[in-house]
């Protein structure tokens, strides 16, 4: 993605430039519109068709930006990762299949747990409250196509800015404590997950994922009953989701109701052909050479964007800004962000927010007073607590786990 | 072949009954910024229920228009098309091969083709291309 060298400037690609530097303005923008980022960058071409971007309201929800409406996926606007929690009301929400949950009665809902156990259960609200051992977190929770509007070329799918996230504090059961219970048989490898959405069609897959038996039983995998203090919101899946710490939230099942012992791994479509990324560190590939050997995909790697400036904030010569933003990793926390005002010719360290744990975004700012008129490229990277870092570049063909090095041009007057 | 349970129509008017009953107006009332409250159990008797509006995007014109209207709306909205950026024909094909294949849909050979050629006019770019911007 930089784009120090081009070659001859033709008009198609110089277009495909402009495209590509639109897309990293948005990238730390609330609204990807055509019109904002390319009046920022005086140039008149809207970089994409997707850029109409309407706000709507979701029952229990506050105004959010719509995907789609069936079945429903909506983004949170930017401005607020500004706080360390993301309030319920304004977290994204993101489902598979049109049949989604519109009605819970917890005096009837019930989590069952089968397959390759000892004791099947059938647990009710009240005794995954009262038989097990609270636990709570803060925990980030990232859908894997998060940012997928920013790859170049460009992948199908939810078209994505950054607000396919959000920091929450998840209380709940310890998945461990409950599969215990259940006397899990020797011989079992994965757990199944499913949670109450149904599929249009009787030869629709269920939506359905697995963890290995090992990560399920980690003692931090969590069926979660509170967000934030709070009942989940029906379409954040309540009455209980499962909290898959520092992984991608495709494993995070919503309104979860059954779990399967299995002891043979889970074969469906949602972990064989979907969420699959190129088998690499950096879930890179090129679209000559796509990558032979898919994984599921798992851990979310460190990753930082940029929250301010806003679109609407008009960068002036000698004036004090505070840039900021958030990183985070899949578990080992955030050790520095630093941040560049020259395109990446030099950085310096930002100073990081309140530490809520590993699993937990950190929020960073510095501030920067710009030294004279013109065009800068603000860049942003971190470094986790296990030393890894972002990668320059990258791309996949799903448009998944992006965590390379973000920027953000910007014109100061 | 179509699950009563999930006709969104039907789970509309289902919960439009249920909605009276239950709690949504309280809890819909809670301000945003709810990340900052003391924690609160959930009550075991409560019933939540919300009523799902829909957003339905204008569906472009073009060449088979209600192919594509039966066949691809059946099950999901047609955001999910208005949405993307532009792409090759091979993009559009492998998408309507997915969701005949993987997701079941039941949408005949012909019919495929025909979705395909819709598709390639209301969202499709020359192979070459980098598709996010459309040739003028």
């Amino acid at each position: 993605m930089p784009t120090g060298h081009f070659g001859p400037l033709d008009r198609r690609r110089f277009l495909s430039m402009l495209a590509s530097l639109g897309g990293l303005a948005a990238a730390s923008r609330t609204f990807a519109h055509g019109s904002e980022f390319s009046s920022a960058l005086g140039f008149a071409t809207a970089p994409t068709e997707t850029a109409a971007r309407q706000l709507v309201r979701y029952p229990q929800k506050t105004d959010l930006i719509l995907l789609t409406d069936r079945p429903p996926q909506l983004e949170t606007p930017l401005h607020y990762f500004q706080s360390d929690l993301t309030p319920n009301d304004a977290f994204f929400v993101r489902w598979h299949v049109s049949g989604i949950p519109t009605t819970v009665d917890l005096q009837e809902f019930r989590l069952g747990i089968g397959g390759h156990v000892r004791e099947p259960l059938s647990l009710s609200m009240k005794d995954l409250q009262s038989k097990f051992e609270p636990v709570s977190l803060v925990a980030l929770c990232q859908c894997a196509g998060n940012f997928r509007s920013f790859f170049e070329p460009k992948a199908p799918g939810g078209q994505w800015a950054s607000g396919a996230m959000g920091n929450a504090r998840w209380k709940g059961a310890r998945l461990k404590d409950v599969l215990d219970a259940a006397e899990v048989l020797p011989g079992t490898v994965q757990v199944g997950l499913r949670g109450l959405d149904v599929p249009p069609l009787e030869k629709t897959p269920h939506f359905e994922k697995s963890l290995q038996i090992d990560h399920a039983r980690d003692g931090e995998v969590m069926i979660a009953y509170e967000m934030n203090g709070e009942p989940l919101p029906m379409l954040n899946g309540f009455p209980i989701r499962l909290v898959v710490p520092g992984w991608y939230s495709t494993y995070w099942v919503k309104a979860l109701s059954s779990i399967s012992a299995l002891d043979q791994p889970l074969k469906t479509f949602w972990m064989d052909k979907a969420y699959r990324i190129p088998d690499n560190t950096a879930a890179n590939e090129v679209p000559q050479h796509l990558s032979p050997v898919t994984v599921p995909i798992n851990r979310m790697p460190v990753h930082s964007i940029f929250v301010r400036p806003d679109p609407d904030e008009q960068l002036r010569t000698g004036q004090s800004y505070v840039l900021s933003g958030v990183a985070h990793d899949g578990g080992n926390g955030i050790r520095r962000v630093e941040v560049s005002q020259d395109g990446g010719q030099t950085w310096s360290d930002s100073s990081l927010g309140p530490d809520l744990g590993k699993y937990s975004w950190r929020r960073w700012q510095t501030s920067w007073t710009p030294p004279a008129k013109g065009s800068y490229r603000l860049m942003v990277r971190a470094t986790s607590g296990s030393g890894e870092i972002q990668p320059m570049a990258q791309w996949n063909r799903s448009g998944y786990q992006r965590d390379m090095i973000e920027h953000l041009d910007v014109v100061v007057v | 072949m179509i699950r009563s349970t999930s006709n969104p129509r039907i789970i509309f008017s289902i919960t439009i009954l249920v909605i009276l009953t239950v709690s949504i107006a309280v809890y819909s009332q809670q301000p945003s910024g709810s990340a900052s409250k003391p924690a609160v159990q959930t009550d075991v008797s409560q019933v939540q229920s919300i009523v799902l509006p829909e957003y339905p995007a204008e569906i472009a014109e073009g060449p088979h228009v209600n192919t594509y209207r039966r066949d691809c709306l059946l099950c999901h909205t047609s955001r999910y098309v208005s949405m993307q950026p532009r792409f090759p024909k091979t993009v559009w094909q492998n998408e309507v091969k997915k969701m005949v294949e993987a997701y079941g849909a039941p949408i005949s050979e012909a019919d495929q083709s025909l979705i395909v050629e819709y598709l390639v006019v209301v969202k499709g770019a020359a192979p070459s291309d980098t598709p996010s911007v459309p040739p003028k």
